[in-house]
């Protein structure tokens, strides 16, 4: 469906899928570089064993180089935050702990969005 | 006309012209290495640079158009610092050759370091060797000597459209050089030589032939006979100081002999001949419809290799007449030995020419040697045979003027201005009357297609009908003309020419890759103007008027297009790729 | 459901040694009070607050403390857990620096998902000015807004496009150059990977002010996502009507193309980037005419940069007004930067113009890498300077940094410390523009050559004051005689570096030291015997087994295989490695 100028309020206003949760991974070059590919590939896959329906978002860089890969999560009612440095270890504990078990997880915090 | 200063000094101009243009206006002089009055500016020197009030940047003069109301200063303290920097610069990535090299007391880098005084040099030495490349044995390329001011280049791509000669690899390793880096005899080079006429430096230069003709000329075995090609005779006299245009053709005469060559004759006799087989061949298919129209002339050894390599498909309509230097040869080695009774063996012909496309054209097929021997021995240049008459010691400005040797020496007016661009298609023309008429033209000069316009279209009558012609000359005309005519081909129109003369180098041979450098347009249509003033001088104005050529072929060939002369003065043309490898 | 209430994120933003030990503590405090179920202590890894020592956070809420000691423990738990209050005396009020327009998308939506875009207000921009239908408006929405160029030069956007716009001339292009190639700058690339429909969006509604048709982005050939990205977002951008014929049903048609440069940093520079598009070699040509009136094809042309694009759907959508709010007098909205080099968070920022390097290298940036002593910021890459820390309150806009002797350039910050000498980042960028110098002119081509060679004489202690007085002149003819912006800004580095810090130059060339111990030829490795206690670490972490001998004999460094790596003096525990 072509946008017009008259119908583009109407063909836009819903266009973005309401997830209540979902985690973002950064996958630009830079994030590929320190290994984003196998956080978001990780992540997919421990989701995916435990059954969650969770939505895996790929996006840019979102700017903090030094902790590259950078994944930010949001489960309703958790405080929305930002992990660094995730290796698959951390990707895994990601799901387990944070999506599944309801915690925050320990040293790789670099930014918590508004709660 | 617009209003600014230079130097404080008010100048009026046109809007568009440049900064370096209007300067002259006012007698300011602003040095410059890379621009050239015939080519757009590169901007690569950065010798040129002036200051404009209200500004803090400095402006390349050779390509910043003049504005309304500038004030420009042009020369003081710190821009002769910093042009003083760039000129030491350019040494430093610059051979100290000067001695041995074929531009000495002749190069612009050499003067402009004489003129800034540079005594030493402040920086180290940066030059890379680069081997000679001598492939095509008409024109060395010498890249350690290049500067970069990329003249050769544009010349070669946007002049003459032929595109051999690139820059190569970047910063302090690029180079000038063919595209592709294959040797430039490989190339699609035509060896038309603007390049080298247009180089600053000894970066590119003729292959120099002078020691081969010296030793022929000590052997007294051999027969000498010298040719001297129509344009030769207005442009060598800037080697030796006279006013450019001098029409010196007789002091020539006098200064080959003393050189040794045994017999002096005239290409400007074969160029007749040329037109005697041209024009017949015009009207053959013209009014016999007797082959393909436009005929297109073929005088030009860099137009026929373009067309070989770029335009094979337009063979059938070039002419089969061999140009005036082959003519001239292979008549020596015939005719002339017949009648002299000298063994064509031991007779080499040695041509004096305005190009390095001549010393190619030599070999070019085997109907040069129609005479059962290499036509022409050797090509020289009219900057080699300067040096030679000054190798000789001869005072060439006090040596009495003397006489060619008849047979083959004298010329009607027709084969002089062989040497402009439009002087084959007028002595073509007034010929080609002749022939359909049987009567001599009323007024023999064709002013249209006369000058320095590109691409010439006219039209004459002859008999009543039309015959529409195009001159073009500098190869990058040449597209404009034979797409017409491939187009009209295509569509079946009515064709837009009949007869097209094509020369490669802009101005035609005046103008040629081998004549004294710097040359300009203004050059050229002084150099022409003094061919046009030999024909008007002349006594005989049309090819088939002179008694030579006459008794050429009452004793010798017959007729135009006869048996005889299609075998000695003819050729053909094959495509040839334009890359070898 | 969340099994926690609150968050306690606890930081030592100092050291990080005590991060540890901290939450513990504050895991017994909540402990002791019976909260520990409903309260998590969290160690994290940054929390955007540098060398203010114990940071916490609690969260929900943002209350947030400094300093903090182990006094203050009990009574946080007791006031800002138990009750909603907030100790006075050590809270901050950390205010996060950036501001986010070139960058409002990068990180958020996904790059692949045109619906993403068009969720957080995309395409809105053009919409817009489709719906006015007004050139000249468009073109003075810009101009209020104040926008410049981002690529470094700094020269009004609307100016730009309203020469293109006064041409009378059916053919126009505009141009994106995404030919990014300064050192340690990726600005470019992350909006490309990140939010390639703003740049598109930007691109589409320079089109319609200038009255162009056809479009090309330029992209260097090392950004193979970028260029993916981009080729996706045109794309989708033509299947919604946003791109190609009639977009958004009206009148306007406009497209998109895209074209990969060679590798040649030189084709950054506008009239190199449209001979290389024309399929030319990638030279400079004099300018005028500038690419505006006579660009591609001859055609006039508006070159503009990645970033500068980003900008133009908020601009459109949200006013030039809005825009001119945010930075200076004459450097408006905000620039983003590549913080590289010795500094703790590399990172790519965007901050508001006016801000100063102090804050972004402290309070972004987290200060320097090691706690070593900072020495300068370079930017602007090879065309850029240094600024020596006395002048790290400079407010960050075009003229400033341009009389400091650097330029804003295209974005590149890079951060150098005592272990950076000066002439060798002078020698460095230098080596850049020799190496990347098309060649076409002679005072880039030899000059840069020249000037390297000098500046290679006096890092190996074979100068004299005469290299430096040769460095200026040759500098000067660079500056002046260049043909393009490369060969003019070429000699910046050196200039400012002989400006800044001459003392490293007098060393270098009287005493033939370096004290930042860069110029290998300066010095050379050796075993203090008296201090040397034969471990053998040095000679087991030699990579060229230069240093022979054994705990009997001892060890010496052999000179003639020794390559200057300074691993030795690195790994040395008891100082015996002198250099």
């Amino acid at each position: 469906m072509k946008l017009t100028l008259n119908n583009f309020d109407e063909e836009t206003k819903n266009v973005k899928k309401n997830n209540k949760n979902w985690i973002k991974v950064g996958l630009s070059t830079c994030g590929i570089a320190a290994g984003a590919d196998v956080a978001f590939a990780t992540i997919k896959k421990v989701l995916q064993e435990n059954g969650s329906d969770v939505e895996v978002i790929r996006t840019g860089c979102a700017g903090k180089c030094y902790a590259e890969p950078l994944v930010e999560v949001k489960i309703e009612g958790m405080p929305q935050v930002v992990y660094g440095n995730v290796n698959e270890e951390v990707a895994t504990k990601i799901v387990q702990k944070h999506v599944m078990g309801k915690q925050l997880i320990n040293d790789h915090i670099y930014l918590v969005k508004d709660a | 006309m617009a209003k600014a200063f230079i130097n404080n000094i008010e100048v009026e101009f046109e809007k568009g012209r440049t900064i370096l243009d209007v300067a002259q206006q006012v007698q300011v002089k602003i040095p410059t290495l890379c621009k050239h009055k015939d080519l757009c500016a590169t901007g690569a020197c950065g010798i040129c640079v002036v200051k404009v009030e209200g500004s803090n940047r400095m402006l390349r003069a050779c390509c910043t158009a003049m504005d309304e109301g500038m004030k420009i200063k042009t020369h003081d303290p710190e821009l002769i610092e910093i042009r003083r920097t760039v000129i030491e610069l350019i040494l430093s990535n610059h051979p100290n050759d000067c001695l041995t090299c074929g531009r000495n007391n002749d190069c612009e880098l050499q003067t402009i370091m004489a003129d800034f005084g540079i005594r030493e040099e402040l920086f180290n030495k940066i030059v890379k060797e680069i081997p000679k490349d001598s492939t095509t044995r008409t024109i060395e390329l010498e890249p350690s000597k290049c500067i970069g001011c990329g003249r050769c280049i544009e010349v070669c791509q946007n002049v003459q459209n032929v595109w051999a000669l690139s820059f190569l690899e970047r910063g302090i390793n690029t180079r000038m050089a063919p595209a592709g880096d294959i040797q430039l005899g490989d190339s699609p080079c035509v060896r038309c030589g603007q390049c080298s006429a247009h180089c600053p430096t000894g970066a590119i230069f003729e292959f120099d032939q002078t020691r081969n003709v010296w030793k022929l000329l000590q052997d007294p075995d051999i027969h000498c006979v010298v040719q001297i090609a129509p344009s030769v005779r207005v442009a060598i006299g800037e080697g030796f100081g006279y006013p450019v245009g001098t029409n010196l053709t007789k002091k020539i005469y006098a200064a080959l002999r003393r050189l040794g060559f045994n017999t002096v004759f005239d290409t400007n006799f074969s160029a007749d001949v040329t037109i005697m087989e041209e024009a017949s061949e015009f009207v053959e298919r013209f009014v016999n419809k007797k082959g393909a129209l436009p005929l297109i002339t073929t005088c030009c050894p860099a137009w026929v290799d373009f067309m070989e390599k770029y335009h094979a498909d337009m063979i059938e309509h070039f002419s089969s007449a061999k140009s005036p230097q082959e003519i001239m040869s292979t008549l020596c080695k015939t005719y002339f030995a017949e009648k002299k009774k000298i063994d064509p063996a031991k007779m080499k012909v040695i041509s004096i020419m305005p190009c390095t496309a001549k010393k190619y054209e030599i070999s070019r097929s085997s109907e040069m040697s129609a005479s059962g021997y290499q036509g022409t021995d050797y090509v020289l240049t009219t900057r080699e045979i300067i040096r030679m008459i000054k190798q000789a010691g001869i005072d060439f400005n006090s040596i009495p003027d003397e006489e060619s040797d008849h047979m083959m020496g004298d010329y009607s007016g027709a084969g002089t201005i062989f040497g402009a661009t439009g002087g084959v298609m007028e002595a073509a023309l007034r010929t080609a009357y002749n022939f359909v008429t049987k009567e001599n033209l009323p007024k023999v000069e064709f002013e249209n297609v006369r000058g320095l316009k590109g691409v010439k279209e006219t039209a004459i009558m002859i008999n009543g009908i039309e015959i529409k012609i195009a001159v073009a000359h500098g190869l990058g005309n040449v597209e404009y003309v034979l797409n017409k005519i491939k187009k009209a081909k295509e569509k079946g129109e009515p064709l837009p020419y009949h007869f097209v003369e094509v020369m490669a180098c802009p101005g035609g041979c005046i103008g040629g890759g081998g004549q004294p450098y710097g040359v300009t347009d203004e050059v050229r249509m002084i150099r022409a103007k003094g061919l046009y003033q030999d024909d008007e001088a002349s006594s005989v104005r049309c090819s088939h008027d002179n008694p030579f050529v006459k008794e050429l072929y009452k004793d010798f060939l017959g007729a135009p297009l006869s048996e005889k002369a299609h075998h000695l003065l003819h050729t053909k043309y094959v495509p040839r790729p334009e890359y070898k490898k | 459901m969340w099994k926690y209430k609150k968050v306690i994120l606890v930081k030592d933003t100092d050291t990080g040694k005590e991060t540890v030990r901290f939450s513990e503590l504050f895991n017994s405090a909540l402990r002791d009070r019976g909260l520990d179920g409903e309260v998590q202590v969290i160690r994290s890894a940054d929390i955007n607050v540098y060398n203010q020592g114990i940071v916490v956070k609690i969260i929900p809420g943002n209350i947030t403390y400094s300093k903090v000691e182990e006094k203050d423990i009990d009574l946080i738990v007791r006031k800002s857990i138990k009750k909603e209050e907030a100790l006075k005396e050590i809270q901050i009020d950390p205010k996060d620096k950036q501001v986010r327009i070139v960058l409002r998308n990068c990180g958020i939506i996904d790059p692949e998902n045109i619906n993403d875009y068009i969720s957080v207000d995309g395409y809105k921009g053009l919409k817009k000015v489709l719906e006015q239908n007004d050139r000249d408006k468009v073109i003075a929405e810009i101009k209020i807004s104040g926008l410049r160029g981002r690529g470094g030069g700094g020269f009004p956007t609307w100016m730009k496009w309203s020469f293109a716009k006064d041409q009378k001339n059916d053919t126009k292009f505009i141009i994106c150059n995404a030919d990014e190639g300064d050192p340690g700058a990726y600005m470019d690339r992350s909006v490309l990977e990140g939010d390639p429909h703003s740049v598109l969006e930007g691109m589409i509604i320079a089109g319609f002010a200038v009255g162009a048709k056809k479009g090309y982005f330029y992209i260097r050939a090392e950004y193979p996502l970028a260029i993916a990205r981009v080729e996706l977002a045109i794309k989708q951008a033509r299947e919604k009507g946003l791109l190609g014929n009639n977009i958004l049903g009206t009148q306007f048609s406009f497209d998109l193309e895209v074209r990969l440069g060679a590798g040649a940093f030189v084709c950054g520079e506008e009239t190199a980037l449209i001979a290389s598009i024309e399929g030319k070699r990638g030279c400079p040509s004099p300018r005028p005419p500038y690419p505006s009136i006579s660009g591609l094809w001859g055609k006039p042309t508006v070159i503009n940069n990645v970033e500068t694009l980003a900008n133009i759907s908020p601009i459109m959508h949200k006013g030039g007004e809005w825009f001119a709010e945010i930075g200076t007098e004459r450097s408006k909205g905000t620039k983003v930067f590549a913080l590289t080099g010795k500094v703790e968070n590399s990172s790519l920022i965007e901050v508001p113009m006016g801000i100063t390097l102090k804050e972004i290298i402290y309070e972004i940036g987290g200060g320097v890498l090691n706690n070593k002593k900072i020495k300068a910021v370079q930017t602007g890459g090879p065309s850029g300077g240094v600024i020596p820390e006395e002048y790290f309150d400079t407010s960050i806009d075009y003229e400033s940094l341009q009389n400091l002797g650097s330029i804003m350039g295209s974005g590149g910050m890079i951060v150098m410390d005592e272990d950076d000498c000066m002439v060798d980042i002078a020698k460095f960028y230098l080596k850049f523009c020799v190496d990347e110098s098309c060649g076409k002119c002679a005072p880039c081509r030899i000059g840069g050559k020249q000037m390297l060679e000098l500046l290679t004489e006096i890092s190996e202690g074979k100068a004299t004051f005469e290299q430096v007085d040769k460095l200026k002149l040759i500098s000067k003819a660079m500056q002046k005689a260049s043909l393009c912006g490369l060969g003019q800004t070429a000699p910046n580095p050196v200039l400012s570096t002989l400006k800044y810090f001459e003392q490293e130059y007098v060393d270098h060339i009287k005493d033939k030291k370096c004290v930042s111990g860069k110029c290998e030829a300066l010095f050379i490795y050796e075993i203090i015997q008296d201090k040397c206690k034969r471990c053998s670490l040095c000679q087991r972490n030699c990579p060229v087994e230069a240093i022979p001998g054994d705990r009997d004999k001892g060890y010496a460094i052999d000179q003639k295989k020794c390559i200057k790596c300074g691993k030795c003096f690195e790994v040395c525990k008891f100082e015996a490695v002198n250099r």
